[in-house]
Formats: structure tokens, C-alpha cells, sequence
């Protein structure tokens, strides 16, 4: 039989996948529980997320939640910084802590057989950390430095002066997780303290577990090993005022740099699972993946830079869209007209094909995002930071089908305002200058904090 | 550990490809990863880069797969796909849905047997910008981003196939040619200079017959040349200074070392744990965490098939001079030398490697990328424990051996220096 090569094959059989089942409960102090049962592995990864992210860092205390993250684990229950460090080494478990807008995320990821001791350890840092004088003013002078350093990373820049403007000075969400050198710097052990007496509650908490273990074993092991941690009655508040921006390019210069990077986009309504899919969609069309519209416009065609791509962002409280890349100085405004072109060309409308393309690729890619014990508890982790309906996960595929073409067009039309635009650019004004100028819209130099000069 | 020892099916078609099946069925996915025994090694003055922006063509379509396409139907079938060049190989790999591995090998398989036809002057063009762009945003325009490339120009000779870096210089990017992008596909890309991983969840027979079925039509060569193994040596230390946009100075320490899976090379990597890999490791302990005067310090041994190099790099914090940072790795050295490291110091690395291991199974496009990575340096894919085992026969003869055997030789030192 000879071989018809141009005959793309077709898929045999459906696929046979059940999702990993999540069972929930609760410790006696109300710290709630998600468990997921995987054993393929002699392993077992844990996500604790408190609610206490960079959004609630009070004004000119920006950077407040991240650096609490770094000084946590610098010594606990009795043992000194490098001793809790080593003691984690020995038994070759990862812990780490991250912080984002929205929370602080204690992480464990270890053998089974060395879970206990990890676990005693992680409780030693979550109920007990030390907050040593000489612990603290290291790790704030590093973040110091650190925020210093990041002014040279044109990414992060672009980044930064986007968020600003997008959500503006009203807005918690605006300011950089790890903060300003001169914030940093004005905060003081004891609001450090502050901080953790404040946030880090059961109540204020969700742990997610997933890995080889017995329900009932775990049960025995978070309650011997959390269940000490008590709460406290505290009111959060953050602020979480936006405005409608003008449509505006906004320019950080950059000197000497050898590249653009742009971002435009605009302030965009919270998650909802009322639009979600049609959101999801829309931008899948438009610049989610390599395929999408955006990048074959600006890649593949055009070869104007590495890549493209749009995404919505959600926040728990906010959101934006946005378009980024990064493009060589010369084909700085040619790469902008052929963004704004895309952005208006969203808005005549989709095609079928684009439309059976997005439904396809996103519903077989599925079970992907069900892999790594990582991804299952930061796909159960999202669910919780979203409050997404309990049968989320079993609705996704039904749900992403369900859109149709008008749906997409019409999302365009609510989450894709032309007139609402912000541009970013970070680059050399100088050699930029003559490259935007027939736009027609406003330039403003701006600085790292998104501040006209 | 049986985690550890995967059971792999070997075969090889007529035509000399090489493959690699291993069941895993945890969860319906397939991952397909290819190398070729290409990589930036391979390339001549002038050419330098070549055998990436080579891999850059493979995804613009072959014979009866068009522009996009290739990108478009694994995304469509809900995969994901990349591919990467490193100095001794290029990889391909997508993972899919399981019921979509049919579709892999005949993306897979068009552009190995039947690229040339599709290759046009149009395509080339179109990546030789993409490729120029990344190499400007992915080093030209990032803080301390030409630090490889001025280490390496410095470390080997000129001509050492390690010598220039992957990217390649943005000159040789923009005169590539058409003619070249044609010789280097019939240089290399022959079925008998690759070997096919399939890792997943699928049934061996359908596999083998799905291999033979794409891939058992398509013509063999002689893909003949390889760069020489030569064991350069600096004659004495080599000092580089380079002012940069940067906030903070910083450091690059680069010596010769082992080759990859060589005697020392284990004994390296663990020794550049005991300097930098922790909290407590004995640099970052000194420099940032007591005396607070670096922001960062990190060790490793970087080795290939054609050179190996261990690299020490710590950035100073302001107003620190880089003289009283290199004093104090340059003294540890000196300890480790003289010195045992302690049980604690090994024991502590050895277990933070294991536990690695058994995490890096959890992906199976790590897995199968490791399949290949074993089958292509030691000729058995199956080497897992075998890999562990050279960790944990690390002891402190092998370290004191290792650490003595290469850094206290001549080194290249680069220094960052903030334009101000």
C-alpha cells in the first residue's frame, strides 16, 4: 500500500479521561481543605494560599505582603534562617513562597516518605517565624537592590508603567508587588509583624493538597501539624477605583536600548463566568496563541519581532487586556499600525473557521493542564481565588463549545475599546521619537512610575 | 527506586532511524520528541547560528504541510510543540492528546523526509528577521545579556565549535543564505541522525507500525561531519571588562572542566551545589547572607559532548568592588582543595537530587526529552538510575579530585561594569 502523504491523519478514538477528583474538608480551626488523590508518584505537593496579597499594601507601604514572604522563612519555631533552610535540603523537599496582587502562596513539594518532617517544618514557618531584627533589614536591603536591578530589565518596565496607567494611582493593583526602593525602605519589623498577625489566618487561607497519600493519613497529619494555627477577627480593605483612560502613548525612554517593548490595552471588567468563554474566544483568536491573528500578523508575515500575543488578566477584584511585544526600533510604529489594525479589524467579525479552531484547540487541550501535581493544584488553587462554581472543571468543555460566532463578536464589541487605549512604550526616545509621530495621538514621556515629566 | 527504571522498546528502521517507545498510561497524553545530532558544534566561521535559525525553518512547513500549518493542526488537536537548539543537538517535540499521535509522526516525518520542496527565499526572509529580533530581545537588549558570548569568544580557541553561541553573531544571522539553509538540511537532517521518542500513553505495536508506516520511506544519507574533541587549555587567567547598562557590577569566574558524563562531571555539579546551591552553601552563605555584599552568587558546571565549564557568577551590591568578591570564591576553592567537604554538605546535595529526579518524572515531555538525552550520550535511554548513581558515588575524594583537577587552573574572568 503506498502512503498518501498529503492526507492529514484523522484522530482514531475518543479520548478516555476523567478528571482527578477533589474531596474537601475542614480542620477544627476552619481551615479548609482540598484534597486531590495522585499516585503515580511517590511524591506530594501542597499550595496554601492566603489572602494577602501586594493589593492590600497600605499607601507608601508598597511592597509590604512581598517582603513578609522573604522574611518568613528566615528562621522558625527555634531554628535559625540557614538551619531551617538545611533542614528542608536534607529531606531534598522545594518550599517556597510567592507573592502576587491578590495572595501570599506557601508552597511544599516532597517525596511521601519525607512529608511528614516537611510538613512540620512548613508549620514551624507558617505558625512560628521569628522575625529576627537582623533577618529583616538583610532581606529588606536586598529587596532594595532587587528593585534596583529591575530598572534594567525593559520587560518588567514596560510591565510596571502599563499597570499604572491602565489602572491608575485609585487603584491597589497599579503598584508593583515588590514596591518602590523608597517604600521598601519605610517599612519596619513591626509592620512586618503587623502584617502577618493580620493576614495570615486559617480563616483567611485555602490549602490545596495533591499527591500520594490517604485521605484520612492527611487528615491526621494537618491536624497534628495545623491545627495550633489560630485566627483572629480582622477587616481588610484595599482600594479599587478605575477610570477610563484616554487613549494616550505613554513613553519611558530607555537609553541606548536596541529594542521597543509595547504594550497597549485597557482596564477590562472582573472575571465573570456569565462572558468568560466568550472572552476566552475572542482572545484565542486574536493573539492567545502562535496562531492567533496578532502574531502570524507580526511574526510570521512581517517578521517585526519574536513573538506577539494578547491576553485578558485576570485579577480576583480587577482585570485588563492587553497586547504585548517586544520589536526592533525601526519597526516600532510599523509594528504598532499593524496592532491598532488588529484591534480594529477584531471588530468586523471572526470566521467560522477561526471559531472552530479556538473550540477545538482548547477543549482537546484539556486534560494537558491535568499533568504535573503542580498544575492540578494551581488549576484547583485558580478555582478557589475565582469562587468559580463547584462543577467548573466538568462544565469546561461544554462551556467553551456552547459559544458561538455572534457571542465573539459581540464580546469584541464590550472588551476591545479602541478609543480606550494605552500605549506603552520602553525604548530610546531619541531614535523613537520620529517613528511615532504620525499616530496622531498624544505622546507623554512618562517615568517608571508611569508619571508624566 | 523503580520509578527510576523506565522499560523502554528500542528499534531501528532500515533506513537507520532510531527510536524509543515507553508506556505510561497515568494519563492520556503522547509526547513525540526527535534529535538530531546537530547543534550550534556544527557550524563554520561566519555560518555562526545556523544550525538554530535551521530549526526555525522546520516549523515553516514541508512538502504537504503549508506555512503555519504545522503550528496550526498541533494546536488544533489540542497539543503543545516547540523545539530548541543547544550546542550538540536540535530537539522537536509536541505532546497531544494520546488519540493524536498519528498526526505527530506525520508532521514529524514530512519534515524530515520532505522539507526541501516547501523552502522558499520568502521563508527565509521571514525568519531570518524573527530570529534577529530574538537574538536583540533575548540578549542585545537584557542586562549583562552578551555575558555568554564574551566569555566564550575568550574561554576556547577560535574555531572550538564552543566557542560562539548559539544564537550566533547578528552578521552571520542577517547573510545566511538560501543555498546554506539547503546544505545544512542535506548535511544533517537524514533519518540515520535522529532518534524518535515516543513517551505516553498509546499500544507499542500501533506505535512501531505508525513509525515504519511515516518514516520507513524516507532516504538515507551520509551525514558525515563532526567537530573534533580537543581539550583546550588557557595559558594563564584572561581578564574581560565590559561596560553595560546595568545597575549592579557582576562577576563571571569560567574555567575549562569535564565533558559531560565524564569522570568529574558529577563531582562538579555537586561541588557547585556545596558552593552556591542553597541557603547555607558555603558562597552565598559568605557573600550574601554574612558579609551582605553581593545581591546573588551561583555555581554550576555547564558541560557537552565538545567542552565543559564550570562558571561561577555573583553580582556585587553598589559601592562593592569585584576585587574583594573574587578574593573570597577564589579562597574557597582553595578550602574545598585542601579540605573534605562534610557529610552533611554531601548528603544534603545528594538528596535535593534525588528528590529531583522523581520529580521530573511528573511531565512526560521531560521524560521523554531525558530519553533521548541518555540514548544520545550513553547510548541506553534507560539510564535514570544509572544517572543517579554517578551522584551518589560522589564522595569527598571525587570532590577535592574534581575541584583540584580543574579550578585551580587558569580562568577567564569577566567583569560587568555599570556605564554609570
Amino acid at each position: 500500500m503506498i502512503l498518501d502523504r498529503t492526507q492529514k491523519p484523522v484522530n482514531i478514538a475518543e479520548l478516555n479521561f476523567t478528571l482527578p477528583k477533589t474531596e474537601t474538608f475542614t480542620l477544627s480551626n476552619g481551615l479548609k481543605v482540598y484534597f486531590i488523590n495522585k499516585t503515580n508518584l511517590p511524591m506530594i505537593r501542597l499550595n496554601l494560599m492566603i489572602n494577602a496579597g501586594s493589593k492590600f499594601d497600605p499607601k507608601n507601604k508598597n511592597g509590604l505582603s512581598y517582603l513578609t514572604s522573604l522574611v518568613l522563612d528566615e528562621g522558625a519555631g527555634g531554628l535559625d534562617a540557614l538551619e531551617l533552610s538545611d533542614e528542608f535540603d536534607m529531606l531534598g523537599t522545594n518550599f517556597g513562597i510567592s507573592t502576587d496582587n491578590d495572595s501570599t502562596n506557601l508552597s511544599l513539594q516532597t517525596l511521601s516518605d519525607k512529608f511528614e518532617k516537611s510538613l512540620e517544618l512548613f508549620s514551624k514557618v507558617l505558625l512560628q517565624p521569628s522575625f529576627n531584627k537582623a533577618d529583616f533589614e538583610r532581606e529588606q536591603s536586598k529587596l532594595i537592590n532587587r528593585i534596583l536591578q529591575s530598572k534594567d530589565e525593559p520587560e518588567y518596565l514596560a510591565d510596571l508603567v502599563f499597570d499604572n496607567v491602565v489602572l491608575g494611582d485609585q487603584n491597589s493593583y497599579s503598584y508593583p508587588v515588590s514596591g518602590y526602593e523608597e517604600t521598601v525602605a519605610s517599612i519596619t519589623l513591626e509592620e512586618i509583624k503587623n502584617h502577618y498577625r493580620k493576614f495570615f489566618v486559617p480563616s483567611n487561607s485555602n490549602l490545596v493538597v495533591v499527591g500520594n497519600i490517604k485521605n484520612d493519613e492527611l487528615f491526621r497529619l494537618l491536624t497534628k501539624h495545623l491545627n495550633n494555627w489560630v485566627n483572629s477577627k480582622n477587616d481588610f480593605s484595599f482600594k479599587n477605583i478605575s477610570t477610563t483612560q484616554q487613549k494616550k502613548i505613554y513613553l519611558l525612554h530607555k537609553e541606548d536600548s536596541v529594542q521597543t517593548e509595547i504594550r497597549v490595552g485597557h482596564h477590562s471588567p472582573l472575571r465573570s463566568q456569565d462572558d468568560y468563554f466568550q472572552r476566552l474566544m475572542l482572545n484565542t483568536i486574536l493573539g492567545g496563541q502562535f496562531t492567533s491573528r496578532i502574531n502570524l500578523n507580526l511574526r510570521e508575515r512581517n517578521g517585526y519581532t519574536y513573538g506577539a500575543t494578547s491576553r485578558f488578566q485576570y485579577y480576583k477584584d480587577n482585570a485588563f487586556f492587553e497586547v504585548s511585544t517586544s520589536v526592533g526600533i525601526e519597526n516600532t510604529g510599523n509594528a504598532l499600525k499593524e496592532i491598532l489594525f488588529e484591534l480594529e479589524n477584531i471588530h468586523n467579525g471572526i470566521t467560522d473557521s477561526e471559531l472552530e479552531f479556538a473550540k477545538s484547540s482548547l477543549t482537546k487541550k484539556f486534560p494537558l493542564n491535568f499533568e504535573t501535581y503542580r498544575q492540578i493544584a494551581s488549576g484547583i488553587t485558580g478555582k478557589i481565588l475565582y469562587n468559580l462554581p463547584e462543577d467548573y472543571f466538568d462544565e469546561y468543555i461544554a462551556n467553551v463549545n456552547s459559544v458561538s460566532k455572534s457571542e465573539v463578536e459581540q464580546a469584541a464589541k464590550l472588551f476591545v475599546d479602541n478609543n480606550a487605549l494605552s500605549i506603552v512604550l520602553v525604548g530610546d526616545k531619541n531614535l523613537l521619537k520620529d517613528k511615532i509621530s504620525n499616530f496622531n495621538i498624544e505622546v507623554v514621556e512618562v517615568d517608571t512610575k508611569g508619571k508624566s515629566l | 527506586m523503580n520509578h527510576l527504571n523506565l522499560n523502554c522498546t528500542k528499534g531501528k528502521l532500515k533506513n537507520g532511524l532510531e527510536y524509543i517507545l515507553y508506556q505510561d498510561k497515568s494519563i492520556p497524553l503522547v509526547s513525540v520528541n526527535i534529535w538530531y545530532k546537530v547543534g550550534s558544534a556544527y557550524e563554520t566561521k561566519g555560518k555562526t547560528g545556523l544550525a538554530h535559525l535551521f530549526e526555525h525553518m522546520m516549523f515553516q512547513g514541508s512538502e504537504n504541510v503549508a506555512k503555519e500549518m504545522h503550528f496550526r493542526y498541533v494546536q488544533e488537536a489540542g497539543g503543545t510543540l516547540n523545539g530548541s537548539t543547544s550546542t550538540d543537538r536540535t530537539n522537536y517535540f509536541e505532546k497531544l492528546p494520546a488519540n493524536s499521535l498519528e498526526l505527530a509522526l506525520w508532521l514529524e516525518s514530512d519534515r524530515m523526509g520532505y522539507f526541501l520542496p516547501a523552502l522558499t527565499q520568502e521563508k527565509l526572509d521571514n525568519q531570518k528577521d524573527v530570529v534577529k529580533n530574538e537574538r536583540l530581545e533575548r540578549y542585545d537588549n537584557q542586562p549583562y545579556g552578551l555575558a555568554w558570548e564574551l566569555i566564550n569568544t575568550n574561554l576556547y580557541p577560535e574555531g572550538h565549535p564552543y566557542s560562539w553561541s548559539t544564537i550566533g553573531f547578528l552578521k552571520d544571522i542577517e547573510n545566511y543564505t538560501f543555498d546554506d539553509v539547503q546544505n545544512f538540511f542535506k548535511k544533517y537532517y537524514s533519518p540515520n541522525n535522529a532518534c524518535l521518542v515516543v513517551a505516553g500513553d498509546f499500544e507499542n505495536d500501533n506505535a512501531t507500525n505508525l513509525i515504519e508506516k511515516y518514516f520507513g520511506l524516507i532516504e538515507p544519507f551520509d551525514a558525515d561531519y563532526k567537530p573534533e574533541i580537543t581539550y583546550p587549555k588557557l595559558a594563564e587567567n584572561i581578564l574581560v571588562e565590559h561596560k553595560d547598562n546595568v545597575q549592579l557590577d557582576r562577576l563571571y569566574l569560567a574555567w575549562h572542566s569535564d565533558l559531560i558524563f565524564g569522570k568529574d562531571d558529577a563531582a562538579l555539579e555537586v561541588a557547585a551545589d556545596i558552593l552556591s546551591g542553597s541557603k547555607n552553601s558555603r558562597l552565598y552563605k559568605k557573600l550574601v547572607f554574612d558579609l551582605q555584599i553581593a545581591q546573588d552568587v551561583s555555581a554550576f558546571q555547564y558541560s557537552g559532548k565538545f567542552g565543559g565549564q564550570f562558571m561561577i557568577i555573583s553580582t556585587a551590591r553598589p559601592g562593592i568592588n569585584l576585587d574583594q568578591i573574587k578574593k573570597i570564591i577564589l579562597d574557597e576553592i582553595k578550602t574545598i582543595c585542601i579540605n573534605d567537604v562534610t557529610d552533611k554538605e554531601l548528603e544534603k546535595s545528594k538528596n535535593g537530587i534525588k528528590s529531583q529526579f522523581v520529580f521530573a518524572m511528573q511531565n512526560i515531555d521531560t521524560v521523554a526529552d531525558y530519553l533521548n538525552h541518555y540514548k544520545f550520550h550513553l547510548g541506553e535511554p534507560n539510564s535514570f538510575e544509572f544517572d543517579l548513581n554517578r551522584y551518589n558515588s560522589v564522595d569527598k575524594v571525587s570532590i577535592k579530585s574534581a575541584v583540584n583537577n580543574y579550578l585551580t587552573k587558569p580562568f577567564v574572568e569577566l567583569r560587568i561594569i555599570s556605564k554609570g
